[in-house]
C-alpha cells in the first residue's frame, strides 16, 4: 500500500466512524426527544400567533418553491416592472425641467443665499450659474417640456407621467443608488426587485423572476448590492444576465457532458442536499435545491429568451439594436422579451451619466448628448412596443437617476472645470413613469425658477417605492419581513403613495 | 393652575386602576382555594389583601373622578364606569367588614360573587373608554377600520355652500372621530357650527385674524409637531383639503356663504372644479376585477392544467376571482381549456398567449362571463372564434396580437360596452377597415400597433468636443 492509499484509507475510516457516531443510540434519543419537544412547542407557539416568525402578512416563503407565484394584497395594475436606471444621474435641466430664467443668470456668480449651509460633492467657493444647454419645446397633448436631446421620447410624452420634484438626501452615487433601490443608503437591505419577487414570485417558472442587465462599461457605483436580496432569502437577488455571449456565465454544458448527464449530476447533488436538509432543517438548503433545478431549466429557456438575433428586422430598426454588439438598446429589447415571458422585475443600469464636465465624455454639451442619443430611440421603442402588444397596461416602466444636477456650473475644488458640467444635486430632479396603471400625459411636481428647490409636489425615493409597490398590489406599510427582531419594510419608516399620478 | 394639578393627579387613574383589580381578585382566589385543606391560607392574610384592595379601589375612584373632569371621554360611558367603580369600592368595603368582624358565611359568598361581577364590568367599561367601545370585538367583525365616506358630487360648485358642501365633509372624514358626537378630545366638537364657534379647552379655534385661527394653525404645523392635527398616526388632510380650509378661513370662515360669494384664488379654482367633476367616472378603469362577490372556486379539476405548467391563482388575497396565465405551460390544447369550465364564474384574467389553442377553446372561454382581461396573442383563433365570446360583457381589455382575425370578426364584439382596449397589432385587420372599426367601437381604444421610431440623423452622429475647449 502506497503512502497515498494509506492516507485515503485513513480518511475513509474516519468518515465511516463519524457517520456511525452520528447515528448513535443517543443521537436517536436526542433527536426524538428534542424533535417531539420542538414540534409541540412550535405548534403551541403557532396557536398563540407566534412561531415561524421569519415571514409575516401571510406571505408564505416556501423554500422548496421560493419563486412560485404568490398573491398580492389587492389586485395590482402592474404585473411587471422595468426599471431603467441612468447611473451617474442625468441632468434634469437639459432634459425635462425647462428653466428659461436660469438662462438669464448664465455666467453670473451664484447668489450667496443658494450656497449658505449647503454642501456639494465637488463645488467649492462661489460657482457660476449655468443656463440650460439644450433647446426645449412642448410636446403632445399634455404639452410636456422635453429638450432636443430626446427627440424620440418627445413623441410619446402622452404616455408618460413626469415627477418633476423628486428629492433625495444622498449626494454621492453609491448611497444614493442604494437609497433609490433598497430604501436605505447603507448596504444590507433587499432591493426593489427582491421585494417584488419575494412578495409575488414569478409567473414563468423556467426563468428567473428578477433579471438585471447592465451597460455603459461600468457597474453602478453601489455595486451588485443595488440588486441584492439583503436579509431576504438569497433566491430573491437579481440574476445578472449579459447581453452578448452566454447570457449567464457557464450556462452551457462543458464539452463531453450531455444534458442527461447534467440532469443526473444535478439530481445527485440535490439528493445529498435533501439529506442535509433532513438533518439540519436549514431552509437555505431547500432554496439551493430549487436554484439547481432552476439553473437546469434555465439552460434551455434563458438562451432562447435572451437571443435577440431572431427578432424581425423591423423590431431591430425600431429599437436601433445590432445583434452581437452589447448596448443599452439590446438590453431594452431584452427587457421587453423578458416581460413578455412573464419575468416579474427587469432592472437596467446604464453607466455614464455623471456629467461633471471634467472631460469631454462627461460634458453636459458633449458626452451627455451622446448618452441621450444612445438611449432615446430604444426607450421610446420599448414604450411603443409594449403598448402595441397590449403589455404596457400591466408593465410599469420607471426611468430615472439617483439624484439631479445643480443649476450651477461645477468648479471642482474652486477651479473652473475644462468643460461645462453640473455637480450632484439632491433637492430636485426628474423621474418618469409609464404604464402599469400610472396616468398618461401628466406632470406632477414643480421646481422653482432655476430648478433648485421643489415648489410643489415634492416626492422622496420612498414615495416612489411606495407607489411602485402599490401598483404591484402591496400596501408598503404592511409588506414586511421580520429580521433582527423587528419587521422591516422597503420604505423603512416613511413613504407615501403618490395618489395623484395613479390613473 | 388648580385644574392642571387635578388633571395631573387624575392621570394616575390609568395606573392605579390595576391595583384593586389585582388585590381583590387575588383575595377572592385565596379565599376560594382556602376551602381545601391543602391550600389553607390564614384569614388574617386575606383580610390584609382585601383591605389593600379596598383602599386602592377608593383611590382609583377619586383619581378617576378627577380624570373625568378633563372631559376627554364619552360622557355616557364615563357615568357608567364611575358608578360601577364606586360599587366596586363599596362592595370591597362591605367584604372587608364581613371578613374582619364576621364569619365566612353565605353573605360573604354573595358579596364575593357581586364583587367579581362588578370588577369585570368596570374593567370592561374602562377599556371601552380608552380604546373605543368596539376595541374588543373589532377582530371578530369583518369590517375594516377605515370608514370611507363616499364623496358627494357637487352639481354646480358656484352655487354650493362653502361650509356645508366643501368644508363640512372634510371635517367629517378627518376630525369627527375625535371631535364629534362620540368623543370630544379637549372638549372640542367640530360637528356643528355652534360647537366650532364655541371652541375647546384652549379657547376659540376661529379668530378674526385668519393667521391666528387655531383650527388652521394646528393643521399647518409640521406633521412631527406634537400639536399637529390630525395626530400624525391618523389619516391626514391632503394638500387640496388643506388649501380649501385655508381659503375658507382666510375668507372669514362663514357658515352660510356660497362659493360664488367668496373671492377665488387661482390656486383654489382647480380644486373647487374637481369637487364638481365626477371622480368616479374619471377612475372608471380602477375596478379591474368584477365588483360583485363570487363564491370560492372549486379548483380540484384544474390539476391537469397546473401539471402542464399553467398558473391559476386568485387575483389577490381575500378575493375569490382567479387569474390564469399559461406563459410557461406546454402543449396546451383546446381539450385542456375545457377544464376551465369549473371556474367559469371566478376567472377574471386569462392569458393564453403563444399557446396552441384555436376557435373551439373560445366556446369554453365564452362561458367565463366574469372575464375582464383576455389575451390571445399569437394563437390560431379566427373570426369564427370571436363570435363565441361576444357574451363576455364585462371584458375590458382584449389582446389579439399576431392572430388571423379581421375587422369583420372584431366587429362582432361591439355589444361589449365596457371594452376599453383592443390590441390588433399584426392581425388580418387592414387600414381600410379602420373607419368601420372606429365607428363600431366609439369609446374603445383600438391599438393597431406597427409603430415606427424613425432613424434620425442625430441618432447615429456623435457629438465631439469643440477644439477651442481643449
Amino acid at each position: 500500500m502506497t503512502q497515498k492509499e494509506l492516507h485515503l484509507q485513513r480518511l475513509v475510516n474516519e468518515a465511516n466512524k463519524k457517520a456511525l457516531q452520528f447515528y448513535s443510540r443517543r443521537h436517536f434519543i436526542k433527536e426524538s426527544a428534542m424533535g417531539f419537544g420542538a414540534l409541540a412547542l412550535a405548534s403551541m407557539l403557532h396557536s398563540c400567533g407566534l412561531g415561524s416568525s421569519s415571514t409575516s402578512n401571510n406571505i408564505v416563503f416556501d423554500p422548496a418553491h421560493p419563486l412560485e407565484p404568490k398573491l398580492p394584497m389587492f389586485p395590482g395594475k402592474a404585473k411587471s416592472v422595468i426599471y431603467l436606471h441612468m447611473a451617474g444621474a442625468p441632468s434634469q435641466l437639459e432634459l425635462f425641467d425647462y428653466k428659461p430664467d436660469l438662462m438669464k443668470l448664465d455666467g453670473q456668480d451664484c447668489p450667496k443665499s443658494l450656497l449658505e449651509g449647503k454642501r456639494f460633492a465637488f463645488i467649492r467657493g462661489v460657482p457660476k450659474m449655468l443656463g440650460p444647454q439644450a433647446a426645449f419645446a412642448q410636446h403632445g397633448e399634455s404639452r410636456a417640456w422635453v429638450s432636443e436631446n430626446m427627440p424620440h421620447l418627445a413623441t410619446i410624452v402622452d404616455e408618460i407621467t413626469f415627477l418633476k420634484a423628486c428629492t433625495t438626501d444622498q449626494f454621492n452615487h453609491a448611497p444614493a443608488q442604494l437609497l433609490v433601490h433598497t430604501g436605505g443608503p447603507r448596504l444590507g437591505r433587499p432591493s426593489l426587485g427582491s421585494w417584488a419577487t419575494y412578495g409575488l414570485g414569478t409567473e414563468n417558472q423556467n426563468l428567473p423572476g428578477f433579471v438585471v442587465l447592465t451597460s455603459g462599461g461600468k457597474f453602478p457605483d453601489a455595486g451588485k448590492s443595488v440588486w441584492g436580496s439583503g436579509f431576504l432569502p438569497s433566491v430573491y437577488q437579481g440574476v445578472q444576465c449579459r447581453s452578448e455571449g452566454d447570457p449567464v456565465l457557464f450556462i452551457k454544458d462543458p464539452n463531453g457532458m450531455d444534458r442527461d448527464l447534467r440532469k443526473a449530476s444535478i439530481d445527485a447533488i440535490n439528493d445529498v442536499n435533501q439529506q442535509e436538509y433532513k438533518e439540519f432543517k436549514d431552509q437555505e438548503i431547500l432554496s439551493r435545491i430549487a436554484q439547481y433545478e432552476m439553473a437546469y431549466k434555465m439552460q434551455i429557456s434563458v438562451p432562447d429568451v435572451m437571443n435577440i438575433n431572431d427578432e424581425p428586422d423591423y423590431i431591430h430598426e425600431m429599437y436601433g439594436t445590432k445583434p452581437n454588439v452589447a448596448s443599452f438598446a439590446n438590453n431594452v429589447l431584452l427587457a421587453r422579451k423578458l416581460v413578455e415571458k412573464g419575468v416579474r422585475f427587469v432592472q437596467l443600469f446604464d453607466w455614464g451619466w455623471d456629467s461633471h464636465g471634467t472631460d469631454a465624455s462627461l460634458a453636459i454639451d458633449v458626452g451627455f448628448i451622446n448618452k441621450c442619443r444612445q438611449v432615446d430611440k430604444s426607450i421610446t421603442a420599448l414604450i411603443l412596443d409594449l403598448k402595441q402588444r397590449g403589455l404596457l397596461d400591466e408593465t410599469l416602466v420607471v426611468w430615472g437617476g439617483e439624484f439631479g444636477r445643480t443649476p450651477m456650473m461645477e468648479n471642482r475644488e474652486g477651479k473652473p472645470n475644462p468643460f461645462k458640467g453640473r455637480d450632484h444635486h439632491v433637492s430636485a430632479f426628474t423621474i418618469w413613469m409609464a404604464g402599469g396603471g400610472i396616468k398618461k400625459g401628466y406632470t406632477y411636481g414643480e421646481t422653482d425658477e432655476i430648478g433648485y428647490y421643489p415648489v410643489s409636489g415634492a416626492v422622496t425615493p420612498f414615495d416612489v417605492q411606495a407607489t411602485i409597490l402599490n401598483q404591484l398590489g402591496f400596501d408598503h406599510e404592511k409588506f414586511t419581513y421580520n429580521f433582527q427582531g423587528r419587521p422591516y419594510r422597503l420604505t423603512d419608516v416613511s413613504g407615501k403613495v403618490i395618489d395623484e399620478i395613479i390613473a | 393652575m388648580f385644574l392642571t394639578i387635578t388633571e395631573f393627579i387624575g392621570r394616575f387613574h390609568v395606573l392605579l386602576v390595576h391595583l384593586p383589580i389585582g388585590f381583590l381578585l387575588i383575595g377572592l382566589l385565596l379565599q376560594w382555594i382556602s376551602s381545601t385543606e391543602k391550600y389553607n391560607v390564614s384569614k388574617e392574610v386575606i383580610t390584609v389583601i382585601i383591605f389593600c384592595g379596598m383602599i386602592a379601589a377608593i383611590f382609583s375612584c377619586i383619581t378617576g373622578y378627577l380624570l373625568s373632569l378633563s372631559g376627554d371621554y364619552d360622557e355616557g360611558l364615563v357615568g357608567w364606569h364611575m358608578w360601577m367603580g364606586i360599587s366596586v369600592a363599596s362592595i370591597s368595603f362591605l367584604l372587608y367588614v364581613r371578613i374582619k368582624f364576621g364569619q365566612i358565611d353565605i353573605w360573604y359568598k354573595v358579596l364575593s360573587v357581586a364583587l367579581l361581577v362588578a370588577i369585570t364590568i368596570t374593567g370592561h367599561l374602562g377599556g371601552s373608554l380608552t380604546h373605543g367601545s368596539d376595541y374588543l370585538t373589532a377582530p371578530l367583525s369583518d369590517s375594516t377600520d377605515s370608514v370611507v365616506i363616499p364623496r358627494k358630487i357637487i352639481p354646480n360648485i358656484e352655487e354650493a355652500n362653502v361650509y356645508g358642501d366643501v368644508i363640512q365633509p372634510m371635517l367629517q372624514t378627518r376630525c369627527y372621530s375625535c371631535h364629534g358626537a362620540k368623543k370630544q378630545k379637549n372638549n372640542l366638537r367640530l360637528d356643528d357650527p355652534q360647537w366650532i364657534l364655541k371652541g375647546g379647552k384652549h379657547g376659540a379655534i376661529l379668530n378674526s385674524n385668519p393667521e391666528e385661527s387655531k383650527l388652521l394653525k394646528r393643521i399647518l404645523l409640521p406633521r412631527e409637531d406634537d400639536d399637529h392635527m390630525p395626530p400624525k398616526q391618523k389619516p391626514q388632510l391632503n394638500e387640496k383639503e388643506i388649501a380649501l380650509i385655508h381659503w375658507w378661513i382666510d375668507e372669514g370662515a362663514d357658515f352660510n356663504k356660497k362659493v360664488k360669494d367668496l373671492k377665488q384664488l387661482e390656486l383654489i379654482k382647480p380644486y373647487l372644479l374637481e369637487l364638481q367633476s365626477d371622480h368616479a367616472e374619471e377612475k372608471k378603469a380602477i375596478p379591474i376585477i368584477p365588483t360583485e362577490p363570487v363564491e370560492k372556486a372549486d379548483e380540484k379539476n384544474l390539476q391537469p392544467l397546473i401539471d402542464k405548467g399553467a398558473i391559476i391563482i386568485p387575483v389577490s388575497k381575500n378575493s375569490n376571482y382567479l387569474m390564469a396565465n399559461f406563459v410557461s405551460a406546454i402543449n396546451i390544447t383546446d381539450e385542456d381549456i375545457k377544464l376551465l369550465r369549473s371556474i367559469r364564474k371566478q376567472l377574471a384574467w386569462l392569458k393564453l398567449n403563444d399557446t396552441g389553442i384555436s376557435d373551439s377553446a373560445l366556446s369554453v372561454i365564452g362561458q367565463c362571463t366574469n372575464l375582464t382581461l383576455l389575451q390571445l396573442n399569437n394563437t390560431k383563433i379566427t373570426d369564427k372564434g370571436l363570435g363565441l365570446i361576444k357574451s363576455l360583457n364585462k371584458l375590458q381589455s382584449l389582446s389579439l396580437v399576431g392572430t388571423k382575425v379581421t375587422a369583420k370578426g372584431v366587429i362582432q364584439l361591439q355589444s361589449i360596452k365596457g371594452l376599453q382596449s383592443i390590441y390588433l397589432y399584426q392581425t388580418g385587420v387592414n387600414k381600410n377597415d379602420w373607419p368601420a372599426l372606429k365607428k363600431a367601437f366609439p369609446k374603445t381604444e383600438i391599438d393597431s400597433g406597427g409603430y415606427v421610431v424613425p432613424l434620425l440623423a442625430t441618432d447615429t452622429t456623435i457629438v465631439k468636443a469643440p477644439k477651442a475647449a481643449k
